[in-house]
C-alpha cells in the first residue's frame, strides 16, 4: 500500500517530518518498507528566466541562452526547441544531481561554455516521457525557487507493508486514522456535496441480490449525460504518485476513492447493461466470462457475478467485464459500491490467479458501514469532473444491517498480560482515540464496541493488543520470567545425533545440506531394482521445478551430485557427509516416515598433498574405518560385514552391508562404475550409509569397563597362506572362538600378495597378544596355547602356516 | 702397599682426565673398581698385612676408592652433558614446514547456528523438541488459527502433497504437537527444516527455522522482550539493541517483529539494513487464546509467548554472507571456512 505524506496531511494535521512519520508508522505496526522523496536532492534545480536565446555558432540544433536564476545570469547551451526568450524554465545548476545519478557540471559544448542544463519533466522524474524542456507558468514562483517546491511536488511516498489483519489501513484515510489515534489528533474526513437531479434512481435501474450471504450489501447510483475525458492533472499526478496509471476521469475517480477510503468501486457503462437491471448471483458451472483484461474466464458456482438482465457484466469484487467497461463514448454510468464476502472473493481470485486492488481489499474485508459514504463521494466527484446529472437517491440493498456486539474488556488484564502498569483512564483513553464506544460495567469491566472498520477487533485480546500498540511496544519494560523448573535434558536421539555429527567432523568429514526434494528419476540413477522401496517417493502437488518435485528416499544422489560439482571446481580430495531425513509414504492413514539417515563419500588423496607423507589415494577401508569409528563410539555390538546382496550402486567386489546382529544398519562400498558415470564423476568414490534410527536403538547405554592387567604381555605372530576367497576376518574369528582368557588382542598386521605367494592365495599375518589378569604367563604356557591356536586354524580353515 | 695405592690413584686420575666418552669412563670403573678390578685386588691383599696396620690401610683403600668414585661420577655427568650439548648443537629442523595434522572437517553453518541457538536457550531452561516435516494442514495452519481461505495463508506459500498433507511452512506446528502432549509449565525450542513455494535471490524453497515456546502462569509480553534481549545479546554480542514493533501472526497476539541494531553498521544505517539501522530477525508474540483452545489449555489461567526465526538469515548476518544460495551449493571451498 502506497501513500504520500501530503495526502495523509490532508486528513490529519501532524507536525512530524517524513522521516519521523515513517518511524511512527513502523512503530504502529504499519511498516514503512521504503520511502521515496520526490525532488530529494533536486534543490539545485530552480525556477529561472530565459533572458536571451540565440543560435549556437557551431551547431544548428543547439541554442545559447542567457538564463537568470534570481541571483545571477548564466550561459547555458540547450538542445530543445520548444521554448522562447522570456519563458520561465527549470534550470539544473552546477552541482545538481538528477535522477539516474546524472551530475550537472560546467561543460563546453561545441566550443561554447554551459553553466547548467534546462530540464524536461522526464529528466526530473516528473513524467515518463516529455517532448522538450519544461516551460513553467511565468508567475509560478520567484526566480531561484527550487522547482519541486514551486510546483508543490515536494512530497514523500511511503510504501507500507500491511499485515493481513489491517484491512482498515488499505486506504489513506485508514492510515490517517491510526496516526490521529496515536498522536491524539482529530481526523478530517473528506467532504462531498451531492447535487442530485429529480429523476429517481429506482425508476431507472433495478437491483436484485440473489445471494445475500455472499453479497450482504449492494449500493449503486446512476449518472447520466456525463462526458468521458482525460483526468485533470492533479488527479493524474495523485494516482501516478502511488503507482496507478490514469485511464479516464470516471475510472480514475473510482480508483482515487478506493485509495482514499478503501472501498473498491466499479463503474458500468449503463448503455451496455441489458434491461437496466443488476442481478447479483453465483455463476453457473462452466459459465464463460471475459474480464476487462480481455481474458476469457471459466466460472463455477462458487464465483459471484454481477449481471444485467441477460449476462454477467462483472466478476464481483475482482474485475469488471469487457462488455460493460467505460469507454470514450459512454454517457451514462452505473456506479457500484458493495460488500462481498471475503472468503468467496478470495476463492475466486485464487482459482483464477486474478489478484486486483479490488480483490485484495474485499478478501481482507472492507468496512460494510462505509459502502454508502464512498459511493456518494465518488458520485459527486464524477459529476464534478465529467459533468452529467446524478439521479435522485441511491439504491442500497442491505437486508441484514450488521451491528457490532460489545466486547467485555478488563483493563487490568491488559496490564497483566503486557507487563505494564497503565492507569485505567489511560487505557480507556487509548480505546476512545481508536473510536471505540465504551460503557463501564458494574463489575469493573468495560463493554467496548469497536468501530465498524476495525473488523480485526473481535475479542478482549484484540483490544489488549491495541493498548500495547498505541501505548508503544518501546514502553514495555524487558523483564525475565519467573519460571518453574522443568527437565530439559536432550533426548537420547538428539544427544546421539550431535555425537555422531561431532565424530564425523572430527574424522575430517565436511557436512553438506541438500534440498529434501529431488528429481523423480534420482533413485533411477542408482541402478535400483524395480521393486526397490526407494522408488516410491512422496510427490509434491505443486513443485517449483521438476528437479525438485519428489521428497528424497535416499541421500545418496544429492551427495553424489555435490561430489561431482565440487570435483568440477577442482576440489578433488573430498570427505563429505550429509545427516538428514529421508521420506517414505506412510501406510494408509499413517503419517509419512521421516527417518534420519547418514551418508558419506570420500575420494581423492587421504591426507591431501603435503611434504611429509606419501600422497596415497583413499580406498574402501577409509570409508569402512569411519563406519567402524561411529559404531565403536556408539557401542553398537555384534557388527558383521556381509558381502552378499550388496547395494546395486556399489562395486559388487568392493562393498558390503553392515549388520548389528540381524539388523541391517548400513552399507559401505566403492561406487559402481556405471553409477559413477551417471553422476559424471571421473574418479573412484567410496561411500557409506548408516540408518541413524537403528543406531540409536542398538547403541548400548551401559558400558562395562575392566581394570587393566598388571602382568606382562607376550606376543606371537602367525603368517599363513590363505585362499583369496577366504575372508581374513575368519582367522580372527577362529582365534576368538578359542575363548581363551589369556588372549588379550588379535590383530591382522600384514596382508601380502606377490612374490612367494601362489596365485589365488594371499599371505596374512596375525599378531596375538597374550596376557593374564591373574599372573605372569610362563613361556611354556604361552607356547602351548599358541600351538593350540595354530592347530585349530589349520584344522578349521584352509590355511597353510608359513 | 701405600705406594701401590698412591700409584693406583694417580693412574686413575690421569685415565679419568684423559677419557673422552661415557663408555671409556665406564671401562675405567670396571678396570679399577669392578669385581676383578685393580683396587679390589689390592683389597684382597689386606689380609696379608699385620693386624694393627690393617685398619689404617683399609681406611686408606676406602679413601682412594671414594676419591676415584667421585672423580668418575663427576666425569660421567660432564661427559653426558657434553653428549647432550653436542646433540642439541647438531640437531635442527625447519619448523616453518606445516604441521602434520588430521584433515579438518566442518559442520554446515546452518547446523552451527542451530547448535548455538539451542545451547543459548538450553541455558535458559528450554528443551529441544522436534516434529515431522510432512504435516497435516491442521497442525500447520488450522490449530495455529489460520482458518481455511484466510488471507494470512498468503504469507506462507505452501507445497502440498497427497492426503491433504503439506510440507510444513514453519516450525510452529511443533508448538501444537508439544502442547497436545504436555501441560504447562512448558519451555521448548524447536529447530527444523521448513518449506515454502518461493525461490529467488532472497528466498529458498527449503530453509530452517527455530521456534520457541514458553507457557506458564503469569508470563508477560515484557518477559518475551526480556528473553529475546538476553538471547540476541548472547548471539550477537552484549548490548545489541533490540526493538519490538507491532506485527501480525494468526497464532500470537499481541504480535511483534523483532529487530536488532544492524550488526554491520552498528545502527548508523547501511546497505544491509536499508539505512534503517535495524535488521529484522524474528517474529514473536503472546500465544493467541485461539491456539490454547485447540490444545485444550485454559487461556484464563495461563499465558505464554512464542517466537520463531530463520536460521539462514542469522547465519548470513553472523558470517557476513550476502547470498543465501551459497548455503545450499555445498562448495567445500565455502564450507571448510566454518
Amino acid at each position: 500500500m502506497n501513500v504520500t505524506y501530503n495526502w495523509l496531511k490532508e486528513f490529519v494535521d501532524f507536525d512530524a517530518t517524513p522521516d519521523e512519520l515513517a518511524a511512527l508508522l513502523t512503530m504502529l505496526g504499519l511498516e514503512v518498507e521504503s520511502m521515496a522523496k520526490l525532488g530529494a536532492g533536486l534543490d539545485d534545480v530552480v525556477v529561472a528566466l530565459v533572458e536571451e536565446k540565440r543560435q549556437h555558432p557551431n551547431a544548428d540544433k543547439l541554442s545559447l541562452c542567457r538564463v537568470n536564476n534570481g541571483t545571477e545570469v548564466v550561459d547555458v547551451v540547450c538542445g530543445a526547441q520548444n521554448f522562447n526568450q522570456g519563458d520561465t524554465v527549470a534550470l539544473a545548476q552546477i552541482g545538481a544531481v538528477l535522477p539516474g545519478d546524472f551530475k550537472i557540471k560546467k561543460s563546453k559544448i561545441r566550443g561554447e561554455e554551459s553553466f547548467g542544463m534546462l530540464c524536461s519533466e522526464k529528466e526530473l522524474g516528473l513524467a515518463e516521457e516529455s517532448a522538450g524542456i519544461m516551460v513553467l507558468q511565468p508567475s509560478v514562483a520567484p526566480l531561484g525557487t527550487p522547482v519541486f517546491a514551486a510546483l508543490g511536488r515536494k512530497d514523500t511516498i511511503f510504501e507500507i507493508g500491511l499485515t493481513p489483519n489491517r484491512s482498515d489501513c488499505l486506504s489513506v484515510v485508514g492510515i490517517a486514522r491510526d496516526i490521529a489515534a496515536k498522536l491524539d489528533l482529530k481526523i478530517k474526513h473528506p467532504h462531498s456535496t451531492l447535487v442530485e437531479g429529480s429523476e429517481k434512481v429506482d425508476s431507472i435501474i433495478g437491483v436484485t441480490v440473489e445471494n445475500t450471504e455472499l453479497c450482504p450489501r449492494y449500493a449503486a447510483r446512476y449518472i447520466s449525460g456525463c462526458k468521458i475525458a482525460p483526468s485533470p492533472e492533479w488527479l493524474v499526478k495523485r494516482l501516478g504518485d502511488i503507482g496507478i496509471r490514469s485511464i479516464n476521469n470516471v475510472v480514475d475517480v473510482t480508483n482515487l476513492i478506493m485509495m482514499e477510503l478503501g472501498q473498491p468501486l466499479h463503474a458500468f457503462d449503463c448503455q451496455q447493461l441489458a434491461g437496466n437491471r443488476i442481478v447479483v448471483r453465483t455463476a453457473e458451472d462452466g459459465e464463460l466470462f471475459t474480464t476487462l483484461d480481455n481474458q476469457q474466464r471459466v466460472l463455477n458456482s462458487a464465483d459471484l457475478v454481477v449481471c444485467d438482465a441477460e449476462r454477467p457484466v462483472a466478476l464481483a469484487g475482482v474485475m469488471g467485464g469487457l462488455n460493460s467497461e467505460i469507454e470514450s463514448t459512454t454517457t451514462s454510468i452505473l456506479l457500484e459500491s458493495a460488500f462481498f464476502k471475503p472468503s468467496a472473493i478470495r476463492k475466486t481470485s485464487k482459482r483464477l490467479g486474478l489478484h486486483t486492488e479490488s480483490s485484495h481489499r474485499f478478501e481482507r474485508g472492507i468496512d460494510i458501514d462505509g459502502v454508502g459514504r464512498a459511493l456518494d463521494r465518488a458520485a459527486s466527484l464524477i459529476v464534478e469532473l465529467a459533468g452529467g446529472v446524478l439521479a435522485n437517491g441511491s439504491i442500497d440493498v442491505y437486508p441484514g444491517k450488521s451491528e457490532r456486539t460489545a466486547i467485555a474488556f478488563r483493563p487490568e488484564k491488559a496490564n497483566e498480560l503486557i507487563g505494564i502498569n497503565l492507569e485505567r483512564a489511560v487505557i480507556l483513553d487509548i480505546l476512545t482515540r481508536l473510536e471505540c464506544h465504551i460503557t463501564n460495567c458494574a463489575d469493573g469491566s468495560v463493554a467496548v464496541i469497536p468501530p465498524h472498520y476495525r473488523i480485526d477487533i473481535e475479542r478482549e485480546i484484540d483490544l489488549i493488543e491495541e493498548i500495547a500498540r498505541l501505548n508503544g511496544y518501546d514502553k514495555i519494560p524487558a523483564t525475565m520470567p519467573i519460571a518453574r523448573v522443568v527437565s530439559d535434558r536432550p533426548s537420547r536421539h538428539q544427544e546421539t545425533e550431535r555425537r555422531v555429527r561431532d565424530l564425523l567432523v572430527n574424522n575430517g568429514m565436511t557436512e553438506i545440506i541438500n534440498f529434501s526434494f529431488t528429481a523423480p528419476d534420482a533413485a533411477g540413477k542408482l541402478l535400483l531394482s524395480e521393486d526397490d522401496p526407494r522408488h516410491i517417493a512422496i510427490k509434491l502437488a505443486n513443485p517449483l521445478v521438476d528437479e525438485q518435485s519428489v521428497m528424497r528416499t535416499t541421500l545418496l544422489p544429492g551427495l553424489l551430485e555435490t561430489t561431482a560439482r565440487n570435483m568440477n571446481f577442482r576440489s578433488l580430495d573430498l570427505k563429505l557427509f550429509e545427516m538428514r531425513r529421508v521420506y517414505f509414504p506412510g501406510d494408509g492413514e499413517d503419517m509419512p516416515r521421516e527417518p534420519l539417515c547418514i551418508v558419506g563419500a570420500i575420494t581423492g588423496s587421504r591426507d591431501g598433498d603435503g611434504w611429509s607423507r606419501p600422497n596415497e589415494a583413499v580406498d574402501f577401508f577409509d570409508a569402512k574405518g569411519i563406519v567402524e569409528t561411529v559404531l565403536d563410539a556408539l557401542d553398537v555390538g555384534g557388527v558383521s560385514w556381509v558381502t552378499e546382496n550388496t547395494e546395486p550402486y556399489f562395486h559388487p567386489g568392493k562393498s558390503c552391508r553392515v549388520f548389528s546382529g540381524r539388523e541391517q544398519i548400513g552399507s559401505v562400498g566403492e561406487l559402481h562404475p556405471l553409477v559413477q558415470k551417471n553422476f559424471e564423476i571421473e574418479k573412484p568414490v567410496f561411500c557409506f550409509e548408516l540408518n541413524f534410527e537403528k543406531l540409536v536403538q542398538l547403541s548400548k547405554t551401559k558400558k562395562t569397563i575392566l581394570a587393566p592387567s598388571k602382568f606382562p604381555d607376550s606376543s606371537r605372530d602367525i603368517a599363513m597362506l590363505i585362499p583369496e576367497e577366504l575372508a581374513a576376518v575368519k582367522i580372527v574369528e577362529c582365534i576368538r572362538m578359542e575363548k581363551s582368557k589369556e588372549i588379550e588382542h588379535v590383530q591382522i598386521f600384514d596382508v601380502y600378495r606377490g612374490k612367494g605367494v601362489p596365485d589365488g592365495y594371499k599371505s596374512v599375518a596375525v599378531r596375538i597378544r597374550y596376557r593374564s589378569f591373574e599372573r605372569t604367563l610362563a613361556e611354556e604356557e604361552i607356547s602351548a596355547l599358541h600351538k593350540k591356536i595354530v592347530t585349530s586354524l589349520t584344522d578349521k580353515l584352509q590355511v597353510t602356516v608359513r | 702397599m701405600r705406594e701401590q695405592l698412591d700409584q693406583l690413584r694417580n693412574g686413575a686420575m690421569q685415565a679419568i682426565a684423559a677419557a673422552s666418552s661415557v663408555e671409556q669412563l665406564q671401562d675405567i670403573r670396571v678396570r679399577l673398581l669392578g669385581r676383578k678390578g685393580e683396587l679390589t685386588a689390592l683389597m684382597k691383599g689386606l689380609g696379608g698385612l699385620a693386624a694393627d696396620e690393617r685398619p689404617v690401610v683399609g681406611q686408606l683403600v676406602n679413601t682412594v676408592r671414594d676419591e676415584i668414585e667421585s672423580a668418575l661420577g663427576a666425569a660421567i655427568v660432564s661427559a653426558q652433558e657434553q653428549v647432550i650439548a653436542v646433540r642439541l648443537q647438531s640437531e635442527r629442523i625447519d619448523i616453518s614446514l606445516p604441521g602434520r595434522r588430521p584433515l579438518k572437517g566442518t559442520k554446515h553453518p546452518v547446523t552451527l547456528v542451530i547448535e548455538e541457538i539451542c545451547s543459548i536457550f538450553s541455558g535458559l531452561g528450554f528443551a529441544v523438541a522436534e516434529g515431522p516435516e510432512i504435516e497435516h494442514d491442521w497442525y500447520n495452519f488450522e490449530a495455529l488459527n489460520f482458518p481455511p481461505e484466510h488471507p494470512a495463508r498468503d504469507m506462507q506459500d505452501t507445497f502440498f502433497v497427497e492426503n491433504n498433507m503439506l510440507l510444513r511452512t514453519h516450525t510452529s506446528p511443533v508448538q501444537i504437537r508439544t502442547m497436545l502432549k504436555q501441560k504447562p509449565p512448558l519451555r521448548i525450542i524447536a529447530p527444523g527444516t521448513v518449506y515454502r513455494c518461493d525461490s529467488d535471490a532472497t528466498h529458498s524453497p527449503m530453509f530452517h527455522q527455530i521456534e520457541g515456546l514458553m507457557v506458564d502462569t503469569g508470563v508477560t509480553f515484557g518477559d518475551l522482550k526480556g528473553i529475546l534481549t538476553v538471547f540476541t545479546n548472547q548471539l550477537f554480542g552484549q548490548k545489541t539493541g533490540v526493538r519490538l514493533r507491532p506485527s501480525y501472526f494468526p497464532f500470537t497476539e499481541p504480535s511483534a517483529e523483532v529487530d536488532i541494531a544492524c550488526v554491520i553498521c552498528g545502527g548508523k544505517g547501511c546497505r544491509v539494513c536499508k539505512n534503517t539501522g535495524w535488521l529484522e530477525i524474528l517474529g514473536a508474540g503472546m500465544v493467541d487464546p485461539e491456539v490454547y483452545r485447540h490444545v485444550q489449555y485454559d487461556a484464563e489461567n495461563i499465558s505464554g509467548f512464542a517466537f520463531g526465526m530463520g536460521i539462514e538469515r542469522i547465519a548470513m548476518l553472523k558470517y557476513g554472507i550476502s547470498d543465501m544460495r551459497l548455503l545450499f551449493e555445498n562448495d567445500v571451498r565455502f564450507l571448510r571456512q566454518f
